[in-house]
């Protein structure tokens, strides 16, 4: 199975093609500040180099989030783009767990996160069960101020048996002083680990579900703080979003 | 035997609250349109949140894009080019679009054409006639408020220009004063209607020379007049609170509109963008028209109400006039919210 994946949910802007579970070919635009421009460019680069056409892939990939949100959209809407067109499958994986698939240490807790400002992450944990199988998630995906992510951390390591916790991700080497009163062996991954590698979220579209790409939707994780603030002020409650969209 | 083709676009727009696609038969005819508004999410707020609004352009975007092709009866084999919006408006938002036409020219090969937004809402004219040049269009939208003049198909200059709020800006803003949910210039036009302008708000700008126009000074009078009315408990009629607003905004851009014609003096006149679909206005530019001397009235064309709003039919209408120049975008296309088209020299002294 040839999967065509792609990451635009950080500043790294990374495309890659897979062989299976086989890494074939990785593209990455590092501190990029323009997705929107280079990410076709990059994909058609890729493709040439290694003599393939779009119509020859047979599973598109896409960091569905958490991370920037018009970087996620720009991902997602030319992921689901290309597998609408050319009736192929197209798959979402957590900007997260291809973050924690970059820590291949079997038997570590690993926390994957984005800084969002403010002593805030989008971040959620895994531990790596098997040798080649996909981070399991353990403690969800969402948005947590650092106090929330330590305490969920410490509670899941009393319950469990961690030899230590690596870090992943962006934003964390600034709470040390908080993460040593855990009181447990903990590292930060390495620079290369830190950013989203395109190829990783090949192997870990490989082995999942197919979505349909009309659902497909980037993972936001937050509403938009114009929702928070509407639905502070009313009392209402969310509907779902379809249901503000209306065709004329 | 050589049989000249038809020329098939499927168009994308998405630069602010209205997700659309297209398929537009040379330039002309309207084979099929998909409009997804999101006008009652962004009523929660009084306007339009940017992030909310590209939010909303992801969730529909693959679905419209194949209904309008299944309407148009076409697959991507009968589309000779796909055309997106990429400027101006909310950068987020256009990006869906931007992308997903991108994606699109990509995955089938079909050549790809960037549209400037206002480029587009003046061709929603060419939509329902033919359009004889020069021509002269009158651009007015929640976002812009220009008078364009266009030497052909795909050079357009602007020559006069808003220095503050658009046009259709003001008609939202004292819409919340008068406790008119966004979008406001509907409701505003049916009060008019029933009211007599008894305020005498400013026309601001009306008796200088060139074509550009202010309303933010109409907009500060409305507020101040209602605020004072307030503090003194008196009750003012809202029907001619909408009439005397809708009469001094009508009177500055038919009055600068005439003086543009009589000096430009164009083949056409085209109304276009959101508030070319207000009845005064259009009631209010064909009299005016109709009045000058035979030789200097141009043919007048106002777009169908359905076309004056953002839809993608437009776009594939202005793609089409690209497209017959060969001026085609590559995979580098980018959203750029703040695009203009060129000013006319005349306004760059």
């Amino acid at each position: 199975m040839k999967i065509l994946s792609m990451s635009t949910a950080t500043n790294n802007l990374s495309v890659a093609l897979n062989d299976n579970n086989k890494i074939v070919a990785e593209k990455n635009e590092y501190d990029a500040r323009n997705h929107s421009a280079h990410l076709d460019p990059l994909i058609a680069e890729i493709l040439k180099e290694n003599k393939l056409t779009l119509s020859e892939v047979d599973r598109f990939a896409v960091a569905i989030g958490p991370g920037s949100y018009t970087g996620l959209r720009i991902g997602v809407t030319t992921a689901k783009m290309f597998a609408s067109i050319l009736h192929k499958d197209v798959v979402g994986v957590s900007t997260l767990q291809a973050l924690a698939a970059s820590c291949e240490e079997s038997g570590a807790l690993i926390v994957a996160g984005i800084d969002a400002r403010n002593d805030n992450y989008f971040a959620g944990a895994y531990v790596n069960s098997m040798t080649g199988s996909s981070p399991l998630c353990v403690i969800p995906d969402g948005h947590y101020h650092i106090d929330t992510l330590l305490s969920a951390i410490k509670e899941y390591y009393a319950k469990n048996n961690f030899p230590k916790i690596i870090f992943v991700g962006s934003g964390f080497e600034k709470q040390k002083e908080n993460i040593k009163k855990l009181n447990v062996e903990f590292s930060f991954a390495e620079e290369k680990q830190n950013v989203v590698h395109a190829g990783l979220i090949g192997r870990l579209a490989c082995k999942a579900e197919a979505d349909d790409p009309d659902k497909l939707l980037p993972n936001y994780l937050r509403r938009t703080q114009a929702e928070i603030d509407w639905h502070k002020k009313t009392g209402k409650a969310y509907e779902p979003d379809n249901n503000y969209v209306e065709e004329v | 035997m050589t049989n000249k083709k038809d020329i098939r676009i499927l168009a994308f727009e998405s630069s602010c609250d209205e997700t659309s696609t297209s398929v537009v038969k040379n330039g002309r005819v309207v084979e099929s349109m998909i409009v997804a508004t999101q006008i009652k999410s962004h009523q929660r707020f009084g306007g339009v949140v940017p992030e909310v609004a590209s939010r909303h352009h992801i969730e529909v975007i693959t679905q419209i894009t194949n209904e309008a092709l299944s309407k148009a009866n076409a697959t991507w084999q009968d589309i000779d080019a796909i055309a997106v919006t990429y400027g101006p408006g909310l950068v987020g938002a256009l990006l869906i679009g931007v992308s997903a036409a991108k994606a699109a020219s990509m995955a089938t090969g079909i050549p790809l054409i960037g549209v400037d937004h206002i480029m587009g809402h003046i061709m929603a004219a060419q939509l329902k006639e033919e359009i004889v040049y020069p021509a002269l269009a009158l651009q007015v939208s929640g976002g812009h408020t220009e008078i364009v003049l266009l030497k052909d198909p795909t050079h357009f200059e602007i020559v006069g220009d808003t220095r503050d709020d658009a046009a259709g800006e003001a008609y939202d803003k004292i819409g919340r004063v008068l406790g008119v949910n966004y979008p406001a210039g509907k409701t505003i036009d049916e009060w008019a209607h029933q009211g007599q302008d008894t305020f005498d708000f400013p026309r601001a700008m009306i008796k200088e020379e060139d074509y550009d126009f202010s309303f933010s000074g109409l907009k500060s009078a409305f507020i101040n007049t209602c605020h004072h009315a307030e503090q003194i408990n008196q009750k003012l009629n809202k029907y001619d609170l909408a009439a005397s607003f809708q009469a001094a905004v009508i009177d500055v851009l038919a009055t600068k509109t005439i003086r543009a014609i009589k000096q430009y003096q164009p083949q056409t006149f085209i109304m276009g963008g959101g508030v070319a679909a207000n009845h005064g206005l259009r009631d209010r530019m064909n009299s005016e028209i109709a009045s000058l001397p035979q030789n200097l009235q141009p043919k007048v064309i106002l777009p169908d109400l359905k076309l004056c709003g953002d839809n993608a039919a437009m776009i594939g209408a202005a793609a089409y006039n690209l497209y017959q120049e060969g001026k085609f975008a590559d995979l580098t296309l980018d959203a750029d919210p703040s695009l203009e088209l060129p000013y006319a020299s005349e306004m760059l002294k």
